[in-house]
């Protein structure tokens, strides 16, 4: 269908349109309109990707003259796969109705791993490994190598397009992951280089969020796209975590460990270069008294890892002279793997902040903040005059080297805390020094002054005035949806009392009380017991999930469970939990009914879907809030109360609830699915609580299912199963209009155009 | 006269509190105020209207109207319809059939609605056959082969009735598909489970017993008795069934009820069969003669078959001696009904109905009163 949001017209590949995509695309037209950004929160499976790809692609058509570019970021590699295959159907039917001048060129970016098709390199196990194979077979230098002796190998499709140079270009058209590969194979040229080539003219390029967030990848991939872009993340409920996770870094005793290896090897190839080919050396020397290297002057295969820091705080100065030895600068890492390996000693916890750490730095082993800031750059310049190709290897000196680089860089923001143990597992001695950013608004601060408009969206954004704050911008539209719906197809129930009346709660007061844990294992049994199919259990913690198993197996509650449905558990092991999920899945299928125990911020909780049979339940036992006690949580709290004056209760109370929001959200995907979900702890009830979460949860907790206790909740569900396995109408008679099609739309925009608000 | 109502009412009311106190004496340990918490839920024929006022649930309408729907589009359009049905009816008496959410107990209200079912059945298709399976333990039990006699099915249902163990929807169908198997082709197969259970513990892959089930073109419909299971959809789907979920007792019987009219044919199978068939006397009255269905001798009313001789109790039936279809021309006439529909009656206004000049007052069929329907 096709219509006007006022003087754009949009194609939509679908015959139908949902009201709320209507009112999405409205707001997200007004966002473009006044190049700003914006915040927009609607709930999973009313079609938010294929609203959001509509609309920005019609309006850059409706706009020859000055086409806006779309980066569309995801979090997955299945998730770029779904919006790609979306993109293609969308692009189809424009192309149908506007001829071939509506053609675009889309494609998905991802890492080597993925993109390869050289069966020599991709065979692989991991992704580093990949990358370093690559390396291996397509640094200039090893190129140059095998021009002179045959027996080097090289990688054929690499080969070829550089062979094919200028002439090396996609069609237009969308391409998924799949048909880079495949298109890879049959012109013979290597699909990574060719996607990371044709990223700068493409109108639509999908990728995953580090290719924005990350400064170290962020320089390479990114760094010549337009400003009139839109950039849109997907699925950003964590997108602060995100943007802290990319500039925190962990060293751990086997990194300095690693670390001084890889010294001792560079020391080596430094000797054995001095004796052969000094002259590479001096030369290196030379371009670093010019200024640091010249990066955009270097062919693309050797750009493997850029600076950690933000591209405004590089300083356009040459490399201090005291590192600009070769020599001189691997002793200098020396003394600070050294410094680090002293610090890790330690008996107490400490913490300190950046500037203190670098003072400290220079007093002991007399390295300044100088110094520190450009030893990233420095390590990047050696290794490419050694000629290093496994960078695999090479790793754990890159990390110390990143440290160094944002602790010499950033003076605020981040903090140092090491920790001789874990904190719960106090026996085990295990120091790890942490630079911790604390400032999600670091990484993504070039990210909303380079492009014109980014779009942040997701499920769970409640509430949604912290965003802004916690990434310190200026949202032009921030709106939160409701999902139209023929029936109540969620059932969400607040569980407070066990079917003894007396209150559960994960509280520490109260959480390993046997009564807690029995009522839980009663709740549990009673649903198992009621709910056909797949049935999901969220907890807090890993912790708490095997102490809670563990008490559930010795009361015998367990084996009731088993007689009802199959227990799978999820385990940090990721192979053991996918096999786990897996199996869970085939029980579903086949009638016998399963249950599956995951925890809250894992890796199930984030990336999995229970939609259907698979997850007709999902109970969250407990509040998940975050381990209160870590340091890093202390610090980050402290650090937000001080510069965004977020007060600590609201943040943790706000991070927990979100988390169990995005648990629950696993179990319905689509409009036509249903789920229930409980959440069992008498703390929901409380209204700072609940009302963080996310609105069109809370549009269907019903005043009376705010307080239940284990058999009125079982009676609900008999109730709420049996009401939706009847029969219904899709488009929604009765006056519930859920399906607007093509003249209604029109009808709405000549008649009262705000009907829907 | 007004004493004596209500001395009746204290009567009424002392029985009753005879009756719980003899239930409490049965070995129920809930003390009565918890029953009534746990399983009387006087507050669910309750519900709220928008403006928050109480109003009792209004289902009866709304599920009439559900029924009404359901006829007209099955009466609708001239369908081709299978008339000699081989069903079988898989009871699920699994531990989940003792639960009381439906009272006084789930298996109950399905034996009793089957056997509601079975009489409705054989009224409206006279040629057809049932057979009756259940499924307990995890086993298959059949109770009946298939047959064509009403009392006896029904005899065998309220003799079996207590549940255990888990209930295996892949034995039950294995055990259904090799008996239908046997069906000459021009009958039509059909399996109607009333499942309780909420899974299915299966020996082996259930998905190539439904493979099966699909190849020897059985048709297998589910009444779920409390929530969709995922299987038994797929099952359904299929297999061409249909898959309904029971909201109370009276839905329950409206579903089961829904399968007694013949669905219509599938369409490979709708190949038109010439079927030789019996039309046997009514003889023999007063003689002793030897019954080839029980195997003993009888005095009095039976059927001849026409090719065989031999004697025959009822009709309609297969002949024990030389296999032919019995039946007789009434039951061939009964069965006629669903291929071609009666149109549906016109609505009469009141002030026509109740102008006595215009209309008759008698049914010409039946003699039955129009003016005050109900009454004769």
């Amino acid at each position: 269908m096709k219509f006007q949001i006022e003087d754009v017209t949009v194609y939509f590949p679908y015959e139908n349109i949902y009201p709320e995509q209507y009112s999405y695309m409205i707001e997200l037209k007004r966002a473009l309109d006044a190049k700003g950004h914006c915040l927009l929160e609607m709930p999973t499976g009313t079609g938010k990707t294929i609203a959001l790809l509509s609309l920005i692609t019609s309006y850059s058509l409706s706009k020859p003259s000055n086409p806006v570019k779309l980066l569309y970021c995801t979090r997955t590699v299945h998730e770029m796969e779904k919006t790609l295959a979306e993109l293609k159907l969308l692009h189809n039917y424009q192309v149908k109705h506007l001829g071939p001048s509506a053609r675009i060129l889309a494609l998905g970016l991802s890492s080597r791993k993925n993109l390869c098709v050289n069966p020599a390199v991709v065979s692989a196990e991991n992704r580093d490994s990949v990358d370093a194979a690559c390396r291996k077979l397509t640094a200039s230098w090893v190129r140059a190598l095998a021009a002179e002796d045959p027996r080097v190998s090289t990688c054929e499709f690499f080969e070829n397009y550089e062979k094919a140079s200028s002439d090396a270009v996609l069609p237009p058209g969308v391409y998924t992951l799949q048909d880079l590969r495949t298109f890879g194979k049959e012109k013979g040229w290597c699909p990574y280089f060719l996607a990371r080539h044709m990223v700068q003219f493409a109108n639509v390029v999908v990728y995953s969020y580090q290719y924005l967030l990350d400064p170290k990848v962020a320089g390479i991939i990114s760094k010549e796209m337009q400003r009139e872009s839109v950039v849109v993340f997907d699925e950003a409920h964590n997108i602060d975590n995100v943007c802290i996770e990319a500039l925190s870094v962990r060293v751990r005793s086997q990194t300095l460990e690693g670390a001084t290896r890889n010294l001792n090897k560079m020391s080596q190839e430094i000797e054995r270069l001095k004796a052969t080919d000094a002259g590479r050396l001096r030369a290196e020397y030379n371009r670093l008294v010019e200024g640091l290297a010249q990066r955009g002057n270097l062919p693309i295969s050797d750009t493997w890892f850029a600076n950690p820091t933000l591209p405004a705080d590089i300083l356009k100065e040459a490399v201090p002279g005291n590192i600009r030895r070769a020599e001189h600068f691997l002793s200098v890492l020396r003394r600070l793997v050294q410094y680090f390996k002293g610090r890790l000693q330690t008996e107490n916890v400490e913490k300190e902040g950046p500037v203190t750490f670098v003072a400290s730095i220079n007093a002991q082993v007399g390295i300044d903040q100088k110094m520190l800031k450009f030893c990233y750059d420095r390590l990047y310049s050696l290794m490419l005059t050694l000629e290093i190709t496994d960078t695999e290897e090479f790793m754990h000196i890159q990390t110390i080297c990143d440290l160094a680089t944002l602790v010499g860089t950033y003076t605020r923001g981040f903090s140092i805390i090491i920790e001789p143990f874990d904190e719960r597992m106090p026996h085990i001695p295990d120091p790890v020094l942490q630079l911790c950013c604390h400032d999600a608004s670091l990484a993504i601060k070039p990210v909303f002054e380079r492009f014109q408009s980014v779009v942040i969206t997701s499920g769970t954004l409640s509430p949604i005035d912290l965003y802004p704050r916690l990434l310190n911008f200026n949202p032009v539209v921030s709106r939160s949806f409701t999902m139209s719906l023929t029936r109540d197809c969620i059932c969400p129930m607040v569980l407070t009392r066990g079917s003894d009346q007396l209150p559960v709660s994960t509280k520490y007061d109260l959480r390993s009380d046997p009564g807690v844990e029995k009522n839980y294992g009663k709740l549990l049994l009673e649903m198992v017991s009621v709910v056909p199919d797949g049935v999901v259990c969220f907890f807090v913690s890993y912790s708490y999930m095997d102490g809670i198993v563990n008490s559930w197996h010795e009361s015998g509650i367990l084996k009731e469970i088993m007689q009802h449905k199959l227990v799978f558990i999820e385990t940090q092991d990721v192979v053991e939990t996918t096999l786990a999920l897996d199996n869970y899945r085939r029980a579903c299928d086949c009638g016998r009914g399963a249950v599956f125990f995951s925890v809250a911020r894992g890796k199930v909780a984030e990336g999995i879907d229970f939609d259907r049979h698979y997850g007709r339940l999902v109970i969250m036992f407990g509040v998940p809030f975050q381990y209160t006690l870590s340091r890093i949580l202390l610090a980050r709290l402290e650090y937000l109360r001080e510069t965004f004056q977020i007060k600590e209760g609201d943040f943790l109370t706000f991070d927990a609830l979100r988390q169990a929001a995005q648990c629950v959200g696993r179990v319905i995907r689509s409009k036509a699915d249903y789920g229930m979900m409980i959440f069992a702890d008498k703390r929901y009830s409380r209204h700072d609580k609940r009302s963080k979460l996310p609105s069109w949860i809370l549009s269907h907790l019903r005043d009376a299912h705010l307080n239940l206790s284990t058999d009125m909740a079982v009676h609900i569900a008999r109730e709420f199963l049996r009401r939706m396995a009847q029969p219904y109408d899709k488009t929604g008679a009765m006056g519930k209009r859920t399906l607007l099609s093509q003249e209604d739309l029109e009808k709405m925009v000549n008649g009262v155009s705000d009907m829907l608000f | 006269m007004s004493h004596k109502v209500t001395n009746d009412e204290g009567m009424q009311f002392n029985r009753e509190e005879e009756e719980e106190n003899d239930d409490d004496g049965d070995g129920m340990d809930l003390d009565a105020w918890e029953r009534a918490y746990a399983d009387e839920r006087s507050w669910e024929s309750l519900q709220e209207d928008e403006s928050g006022l109480l109003r009792p649930i209004d289902n009866k309408t709304l599920s009439h109207a559900q029924y009404r729907r359901r006829l007209r589009t099955t009466s609708a359009a001239r369908v081709q319809k299978g008339l000699i049905r081989y069903l079988y009816i898989i009871i699920d008496l699994s531990r989940a059939a003792g639960e009381t959410d439906y009272k006084p107990s789930r298996m109950v209200v399905v034996a009793r609605q089957v056997e509601a079912f079975i009489r409705e059945f054989f009224d409206q298709n006279p040629l057809s056959q049932i057979g009756l399976v259940t499924l307990k333990d995890g086993v298959t039990h059949c109770l009946t082969d298939l047959g064509g006699s009403p009392e006896s099915h029904i005899k065998a249902l309220m003799g079996k009735l207590e549940c255990s163990g888990d209930s295996s929807l892949q034995n039950g169908l294995d055990f259904v598909q090799g008996l239908l198997n046997q069906i000459p082709t021009y009958g039509h197969r059909e399996v109607l489970i009333l499942y309780s259970a909420l899974s299915s513990c299966d020996p082996g892959d259930i998905m190539e017993t439904i493979k099966k089930c699909k190849a020897s073109k059985i048709r297998c419909s589910v009444i779920g008795l409390s929530a969709e299971i995922y299987i038994c959809k797929y099952l359904c789907q299929e297999t061409g069934g249909s898959y309904s979920i029971a909201l109370d007792e009276s839905h329950l019987k409206e579903l089961v009820l829904e399968h007694a009219p013949p669905p219509p044919a599938i369409a490979e199978f709708a190949i038109a069969n010439l079927i030789k068939m019996g039309f046997p006397q009514r003889a023999a009255e007063g003689v002793v003669s030897i019954c080839s269905c029980h195997k003993e001798a009888k005095v009095g009313a039976g059927y001849i078959c026409p090719r065989c001789k031999a004697r025959v109790c009822e009709l309609p039936t297969e002949c024990q001696i030389c296999g032919l279809t019995l039946v007789s021309s009434p039951l061939l006439a009964r069965s006629y009904h669903h291929l071609f529909p009666i149109t549906p009656f016109d609505d009469v206004s009141p002030s026509v109905a109740n102008d006595p000049r215009k209309l008759p007052k008698n049914c010409f069929g039946c003699q039955q009163s129009l003016l005050n329907p109900g009454k004769s």
